[in-house]
């Protein structure tokens, strides 16, 4: 990849008695979306964090732009970690000129485009208030706002749509979508994959610190291959069970409750499982051949055990953040 | 340098805009105001003290005392009055006990027509030649009229005994005349008119002013940087700034804000002297009642203070801020920031050390102690001011020291604020301070 705006290459971080994030080497090309997923504990936001000059590496290199990583370039990066914060006693607008200057921005753009965002974001009338005094969405909002506010040419956002409503969350990303077309690019982390699947163009999966899938989603649902039905139940799932535990016909399957996405063994056919199923008296309302979703794809690569990373790890990656930055 | 300019901005409007400095801001003037004010309104109020003396003594000894207590005046705003209600009531020596007993069940009675009296003051012969004399009244709390009351006796005392060794009172009454030793305080090669009362004041005033300012705007910089730890904002901050540039951002903030309100402070208090005059005249007092014990403030007694302030406050918040980073929550500070704490308050006390001898040679020597250089260097400057050397080697030691707390403190605020969990321990922080 010629044009990465970001690039890691072998990166390690430990922390006291564990290792976060193990030779990790990526890059993220210039435009578009790209999505960084894993379980909680996998080392997303460790990386992220690396890559924003929080916390620096203890082996590998990050380049920015062509350049070694440094603070210098922050002007160019808008960050929302995974943790918010904001100063409770500021003035909402205040604010956002505030971290607007630590970005570079002369107090009256930084202030002009304040105002412009809490006009589009609905919170207007919000920008003389304190900060405290919003709601947890809202100040979720505000801190987006921060993020974009100075136009940077890399946004790094570490969860975002978490805890927020499904209104709030369409919201942000038409702003993400917005953010892409205009050849900005966007590096996001998240552990849900049907997010990624849905806004990403390029994705890295990373499980217990290491890469584990890379590449297009395109590019790496037809290299997973294999052929994936898509089933929705109305009735009768016992009969589908029995249906589905042959091994002739299926390889494996994803039971969700009301759905499931099933793999089918080599050499069958979709129009054999159709035909058992409706023989067995299953009631469908889908039945669709697709490919494998990015979550079938993570669990056959990392097994279903990594999903759920153990807790010790995922809690000390949070808790010992002994740093020398 | 624009970005800093952008924290030392924040820091300083969001806390000029809290309701705590304004109250603050106000308080302070009003306190001093009061001060001024309330001695006055005070004295006003003062009755006389109403003494009967209880005179078992022989000869002229009884009246003598009367006299001279009827003579005092009490210095009260307008026109004097008496100190002391007398009446002199003669025993015999046998039942000076039982009268004085009769006595003292109405002592202290209130009441408008016949309110009982203050005190007694018991005098026998045997008081002449020992000098022991009782006195037994409700006000013997009162170091104010104890005082005074002493001071009275001893020239009756002393007549009485020469009176009885044969000396002609009339000889010996101008011979006892009081002697007054005037203080004048000489400043730069002149006469200040100051009297030496007003150098201590002073130097209370400076020394108090120095501790509470390092001590509340210092708590603010630590407090200020767990908050932002807990709220998390720290990430975001450390992404744009490096520590240096939010250390001293925060620092200079907090600093500019403990400088506008002991500005404020300092304005009040020079204005109350400058007019002391026409303001004690607005409460019916006189010119002397006014001549109270207030200093003047030399321009560059006015430099040195706010300088030295302003070094003190750098090494102390950058210590403050280092205890900050190394917490998790504000109840966690509380015992963490001891250490800086008692550093500030044993400046406090040297300057009680300091009252004794200012220019002796302990003085010079804490001079150049960075932790206490800032209240020792402002208040010697006001006994005197010191030699341009003495001062720059000073300030230079307290630079030096402030380079070096700076050094310190940006090494464990660097690892500190991003470091949440467990407190950190002594050795965690000295891990801290030596990695690169």
């Amino acid at each position: 990849m010629q044009d990465a705006i970001l690039r890691l290459d072998g990166v390690v971080k430990r922390f006291a008695g564990h290792t976060a994030v193990r030779g990790l080497t990526l890059a993220v090309p210039r435009g578009g979306i790209f999505g960084l997923l894993g379980p909680n504990g996998a080392g997303k936001t460790t990386s992220i964090r690396m890559i924003m000059n929080v916390i620096t590496p203890d082996e590998g290199t990050i380049t920015l732009f062509g350049e070694p990583a440094s603070r210098e370039l922050s002007a160019r990066i808008g960050f929302l970690p995974e943790e918010r914060g904001l100063y409770k006693k500021m003035e909402v607008l205040d604010h956002l000129v505030f971290l607007g200057e630590t970005k570079g921005l002369t107090r009256h753009d930084a202030r002009t485009r304040g105002s412009r965002w809490l006009e589009r974001l609905g919170l207007r009338d919000w920008e003389k208030r304190k900060v405290e005094d919003l709601s947890k969405g809202m100040q979720q909002k505000v801190q987006f706002i921060s993020t974009v506010l100075h136009e940077p040419e890399l946004v790094v956002l570490d969860e975002p749509f978490s805890g927020l409503d499904p209104v709030n969350s369409r919201e942000m990303k038409n702003i993400v979508l917005e953010i892409a077309r205009e050849g900005r690019t966007v590096l996001f982390s998240t552990h849900i994959m049907e997010q990624a699947e849905q806004m990403c163009e390029r994705i890295v999966i990373i499980a217990r610190g290491e890469k584990v899938v890379d590449g297009a989603v395109a590019d790496v649902k037809r290299e997973f291959g294999g052929q994936f039905v898509a089933l929705t139940f109305t009735r009768n799932k016992e009969a589908a069970r029995r249906v589905l535990a042959d091994r002739t016909l299926v390889a494996r399957v994803e039971d969700y409750g009301a759905t499931a996405e099933v793999e089918l063994a080599a050499g069958a056919e979709g129009e054999r499982l159709l035909l058992a199923l409706v023989t067995a008296g299953v009631g469908l309302s889908r039945f669709e051949v697709v490919e494998a979703s990015l979550h079938s794809i993570f669990i056959a690569k990392v097994g279903a055990e990594a999903a759920v990373a153990p807790a010790s790890e995922a809690t000390q990656a949070r808790r010992s953040e002994v740093v020398h930055a | 340098m624009r970005k800093v300019l952008a924290v030392v901005r924040r820091e300083f409007v969001t806390r000029v805009h809290t309701r705590a400095f304004l109250i603050g801001t106000i308080l302070g003037p009003l306190l001093m105001g009061g001060m001024f004010v309330m001695p006055i309104l005070l004295s006003r109020q003062t009755q006389p003290r109403r003494i009967v003396i209880l005179d078992g003594a022989s000869g002229s000894f009884g009246a003598r005392v009367e006299r001279r207590l009827s003579a005092e005046m009490r210095d009260t705003v307008g026109a004097a009055r008496p100190r002391y209600d007398v009446r002199r009531v003669a025993t015999e020596p046998g039942r000076l006990a039982a009268v004085r007993d009769s006595l003292v069940a109405l002592t202290g009675r209130a009441g408008a027509e016949a309110p009982g009296p203050h005190g007694i003051l018991v005098l026998t012969d045997s008081a002449v030649a020992t000098g022991r004399l009782q006195y037994v009244g409700t006000n013997v709390g009162s170091p104010g009229d104890m005082g005074a009351l002493q001071r009275s006796l001893g020239d009756p005392v002393r007549l009485e005994r020469l009176a009885r060794a044969g000396v002609d009172p009339a000889i010996a009454l101008p011979a006892m005349g009081p002697i007054r030793l005037s203080t004048l305080k000489v400043s730069e090669g002149r006469v200040t008119g100051e009297s030496g009362g007003s150098s201590f004041a002073l130097a209370y005033i400076m020394s108090f002013m120095l501790y509470f300012a390092l001590l509340i705007y210092g708590m603010q910089v630590m407090t200020s940087v767990v908050e932002e730890k807990s709220s998390r904002i720290m990430e975001v901050l450390v992404s744009s700034l490096s520590p240096f540039e939010m250390l001293l951002g925060k620092v200079v903030g907090v600093g500019a804000v403990a400088l506008l309100q002991l500005a404020i402070w300092a304005g009040t208090a020079m204005l109350l002297t400058t007019f002391r005059v026409q303001i004690a005249g607005l409460f019916g007092a006189s010119p002397t009642a006014a001549a109270l014990p207030l200093p003047t403030v030399s321009p560059a007694l006015f430099l040195v203070f706010i300088v030295f302030f302003a070094l003190g406050f750098l090494f102390y918040a950058a210590a403050y801020a280092a205890v900050g980073s190394m917490c998790n929550s504000v109840q966690e500070t509380q015992q963490a920031q001891v250490p800086v704490t008692l550093f500030i308050a044993a400046g406090l006390l040297t300057m009680f050390t300091l009252l004794g001898d200012p220019s002796s040679g302990l003085a010079r020597v804490l001079g150049l102690v960075p932790f206490v250089a800032p209240f020792v260097t402002p208040v010697r400057y006001s006994f005197a001011p010191l030699p341009l050397v003495e001062l720059l080697a000073s300030a230079a030691a307290m630079i030096a020291g402030v380079i070096a707390v700076v050094w310190v403190a940006a090494r464990i605020y660097r690892v500190g604020i991003l470091s949440y969990g467990k407190k950190a321990s002594l050795a965690d922080v000295f891990r801290w301070v030596r990695t690169a």
